[in-house]
């Protein structure tokens, strides 16, 4: 019997926020934006998503004037994302 | 990055692609740290080695307090100043390695003057730096500073048979060789990845 993929991981923006974050101790917005190539928009409204999870901490602060958001993967986060490669390799065989 | 319906391939693609993403080369000013402690400790070496033989002065030998106490607030600027977007475990790694040098490399001098034998500061202080550049290299895997990190370490035993006033010469030929040269290296390396992507030597 095939696990059921997690909803929240199962979206292109979030798996590839959560990929980089299992890779890295923290990443900033702009790297996330970067490297996923997403909208500010888009970008921010599923962090919050991962957020409110409790997947991932955001933290926001200001370096000189302007404001500075880094991510960082939560141990729940991690567990869901080992999870979620696990119920892959069950549906890929 | 739109949003849709994922297949289970699509999925293992996307985290496969982002992990690749992450190991890219060397961040901006990679070099720096090895600059600033390169300069400083081959300038007040030197200022001591002339200054010395200038005046005949022994107390100019605290000028070698200079090191920490220009090189350590200079370190905080420059860490401060950075504009570090991303924090990878290597990054982490080579940061630890080099508080413990930092602080063990503050404690030899001190060691020195409190100790009731003569004590060899300079070999210690030399063999302390070259372990951090060598293991820093294995770490970031960067060819060059493994082996100037290696070379050093041999080179430091020379100033066991060096005497006098002419190791603190060689101690200053250390910290251009083994220092300044990788970092400029360095930074010349995280140029080049900024500009073309390229990873320097993973």
């Amino acid at each position: 019997m095939f696990r059921e993929l997690d909803p929240l991981l199962h979206s292109q923006l979030r798996l590839a926020v959560m990929a980089i974050l299992m890779s890295v101790e923290e990443a900033d917005f702009v790297y996330l934006k970067e490297k996923t190539q997403s909208t500010a928009g888009n970008l921010s409204v599923q962090l919050d998503k991962l957020s409110e999870a409790g997947y991932i901490k955001v933290e926001k602060s200001f370096v000189g004037k302007k404001t500075h958001t880094a991510c960082q993967i939560l141990p729940a986060g991690r567990k869901a994302f080992e999870r979620y490669v696990q119920a892959l390799k069950d549906y890929i065989g | 990055m739109e949003e849709k319906t994922l297949t289970e391939k699509e999925s293992i693609e996307i985290i496969s692609r982002m992990i690749q993403e992450t190991k890219e080369g060397m961040q901006e000013g990679s070099g720096n740290m090895f600059l600033l402690w390169g300069y400083l400790s081959t300038i007040v070496s030197l200022m001591i080695y002339f200054g010395y033989n200038a005046t005949g002065n022994t107390n100019i030998f605290w000028f070698w307090w200079l090191i920490p106490a220009l090189g350590w607030p200079a370190m905080v600027y420059l860490l401060k100043k950075r504009k570090r977007r991303v924090v990878t475990y290597i990054n982490r790694i080579v940061s630890y390695i080099w508080i413990v040098i930092g602080i063990c490399s503050v404690l030899v001098p001190i060691g020195s003057i409190l100790a009731p034998v003569p004590f060899p500061a300079l070999f210690v202080a030399a063999l302390l730096v070259n372990i951090g550049v060598a293991m820093t290299g294995l770490v970031i895997k960067y060819r060059l500073l493994i082996i100037s990190g290696f070379s050093g370490i041999l080179f430091s035993f020379s100033l066991l048979f060096v005497h006098g006033l002419s190791c603190i010469l060689v101690f200053a030929a250390m910290f251009v060789v083994l220092m300044i040269i990788p970092g400029h290296a360095l930074n010349a390396a995280s140029r080049k990845t900024k500009k073309y992507g390229l990873c320097s030597e993973n």
